[in-house]
């Protein structure tokens, strides 16, 4: 890998010239409290310090709301209805928000690849930035907390300026072409860097084990945590809108007046919205607000094939901007056990189990 | 399309908004190859209100005995009935004092005035008969209509709105006012379809569009989000009540976080 040292009376001009490669986009504050991610006009306004944006960055590739297609029902012909797709910069992008672009790649490039995520893909180009975790902050935990990949330019903040990570032929490009902002990485750079990384791997509020979490979630779908925690829930899916890898969407068709053209249109779904697992026939898959909820935590936490990872990449998101103050970290350790009152649940005997875990019905052939 | 469709829209006790914001869209003009108005007053004075039509859209509460009897024509009179906006739905802000007796309220509002009419508490049309459809908000969103009109045209039925405003607070990447400023945003519990409207400009949703059905407006842990946030019982029932007046949940859900304590 190449490194290179930007000096930091050389990050505005830098992040000027980021221009050049297209719309630059970086973390602004946009509230008393919350950043996201907005198109930056002064680089001045850039924050390199934010805990995490309220909107994660798939939101520049997965489109909160999209329209898919225009349809003439006369002619029964559709017209795609996606424009040239321009190059962007998306800057300052954490480690666990790069991770959650290579879960989303998983499913939207791997499996059947979505063509509106595809495009926008192949368009964006990515710099990282590291940062110091807060107290809702797991990426350690998740394994997601240092990016080897799925970046063009990942900046390690040092006393006087950033050590920059290359990662793609991009990323050269965009080096070579601002050679003259950098300077090579010395020694005490080299140091600082380290220095940098204890100190943030000591900053996480957790240093331990959740290997067996998903297993446990799975056994322990009759735990008290569920009903007390679901009752707080407001359902209103920002858990879902706000990850960095939740992925599902609503469809709509919307026919003009004409009663002949319209259009289709998607956007960003929730499972916590009671229509997500409503079928044709009105059967719901998950009925109730605890189905619900438990849904979510079964779905982050179960397993990546292709990256080895779970589907959560510990951002915090989820707990940071619950308005009910529900705590994921927590729920998920009351299930490891290592929360207070944890083990053995209170509900074992009285209450069957009928959690996937202990269905009778569900079994391979011939068993 | 052979046969025109036909349509009425027809107004009980409201401002009138609902279908001013309607008429006033220009894809009506789409419309005019597709469909026959019977009966629109605002658009056109020679309406006939009593004859037979494919899709009644109706604004308003029932308030008055005369419009209960009117509500039960149109749905005699109409395949497809739609209420439209927040009077018809949830029985509107007119509601709100629902607790008062109607005496009171008249003689507040109309002192010694004498009227044609014989009026009666605030209601939504679906307390007197079958709606099929909702259009919802104070005033309807433009977009809800053109969809519900458009789908209705090819044949097909509409989707309802079951997910909150929060969602599109979240689609707009707007910060969250009940989280950052704890105020008492109804987003959570309010039907979405407005484009978070209010929230985007910083303010608190009053819940315009009525609570989710399908029992999924969580009132009592909205509830405990409000108290915990230091607002009363009665400022929480007040505040719900607002477009929800009739919504035989709230109280008992919010009850439920404040077990029953005192007044």
């Amino acid at each position: 890998m190449r490194y290179v040292k930007l000096p930091r009376e050389n990050t505005h001009i830098f992040l000027e010239r980021l221009k050049e490669w297209g719309k630059l986009y970086a973390p602004v504050k946009i509230s008393e409290k919350f950043y996201d991610f907005r198109e930056v006009e002064d680089v001045g306004k850039v924050e390199f310090h934010y805990n995490r944006t309220i909107m994660p960055p798939k939101k520049f590739f997965f489109k909160p709301r999209e329209k898919l297609f225009e349809f003439d029902l006369s002619k029964q012909e559709y017209r795609e209805t996606i424009r040239g797709v321009e190059p962007f910069v998306l800057f300052g992008v954490h480690a666990c928000d790069i991770f959650g672009l290579k879960i989303l790649d998983t499913v939207y490039l791997d499996e059947f690849p979505d063509k509106y995520y595809k495009v926008r893909r192949e368009k964006g180009i990515i710099i990282g930035i590291s940062c110091m975790p807060d107290e809702y902050c797991f990426c350690n935990l998740r394994e997601t907390d240092f990016a080897d990949d799925g970046f063009d330019l990942f900046f390690h903040e040092l006393p006087d300026g950033w050590l920059v990570r290359v990662g793609s032929p991009k990323g050269h490009r965009i080096v070579d072409k601002s050679i003259k902002l950098f300077e090579e990485v010395t020694t005490e750079d080299i140091c600082a860097f380290r220095e940098f990384e204890k100190k943030r791997s000591e900053a996480f509020s957790y240093h331990e084990d959740w290997g067996d979490l998903r297993y446990l979630l799975e056994l322990e779908m009759e735990h008290p945590m569920w009903e007390e925690e679901s009752e707080k829930c407001l359902a209103c899916g920002i858990c879902n809108t706000t990850c960095p890898t939740c992925r599902c969407y609503e469809v709509q068709d919307i026919v003009n007046l004409d009663g002949r053209t319209g259009f289709r249109e998607r956007r960003w779904d929730s499972c916590q919205f009671r229509s997500h697992g409503l079928v044709a026939g009105g059967h719901n898959f998950r009925p109730t607000k605890k189905d619900r909820f438990m849904n979510r935590y079964l779905c982050k936490n179960s397993y990546n094939e292709k990256l080895g990872l779970s589907f959560c990449v510990g951002c915090g998101r989820c707990t940071y901007f619950c308005p009910a103050g529900i705590r994921f970290v927590r729920n998920l350790r009351t299930i490891l056990g290592l929360e207070e009152r944890s083990c053995p649940s209170k509900i074992v005997e009285e209450i069957p189990k009928k959690g996937f875990a202990y269905a009778e019905n569900i079994r391979g052939e011939d068993v | 399309m052979e046969e025109k469709i036909k349509i009425g829209f027809y107004a009980l006790t409201s401002c009138y908004g609902c279908q001013l914001q309607l008429a006033m869209m220009d894809e009506l003009l789409q419309l005019i190859s597709n469909a026959e108005i019977v009966c629109w007053y605002m658009l056109d004075g020679k309406s006939l209100e009593d004859e037979p039509v494919d899709i009644a859209f109706i604004e308003g509460s029932v308030s008055t005995e005369e419009e209960v009897e009117l509500v039960k024509k149109i749905r005699e009179n109409a395949k497809i009935v739609v209420a439209v906006g927040s009077c018809a739905v949830q029985g509107g802000v007119q509601s709100w004092e629902q607790d008062k007796n109607l005496e009171d309220l008249w003689k507040t509002v109309y002192g010694d005035g004498k009227v044609k009419f014989q009026p009666k508490m605030a209601e939504p049309v679906s307390k007197y008969i079958k709606v099929d459809y909702n259009i919802y908000g104070c005033p309807p969103e433009k977009r809800d209509f053109l969809y519900a009109l458009g789908t209705f045209l090819v044949g097909s039925w509409p989707e309802d709105i079951d997910y909150p405003v929060c969602l599109e607070c979240r689609l707009n990447g707007n910060p969250c006012v009940l989280l950052e400023r704890g105020e008492p945003c109804l987003g959570p519990i309010t039907r979405a379809g407005c484009d978070a409207r209010c929230p985007a400009y910083g303010i608190a949703c009053i819940g315009c569009r009525g609570a989710i059905d399908y029992d999924v407006a969580w009132f009592d842990s909205l509830a405990r989000v409000f108290r915990e946030k230091g607002l009363t019982r009665e400022e929480i029932l007040e505040r719900m009540r607002i477009f929800n007046a009739h919504n035989p949940k709230l109280e008992e859900m919010v009850e439920k976080i404040f077990g029953g304590e005192s007044q």
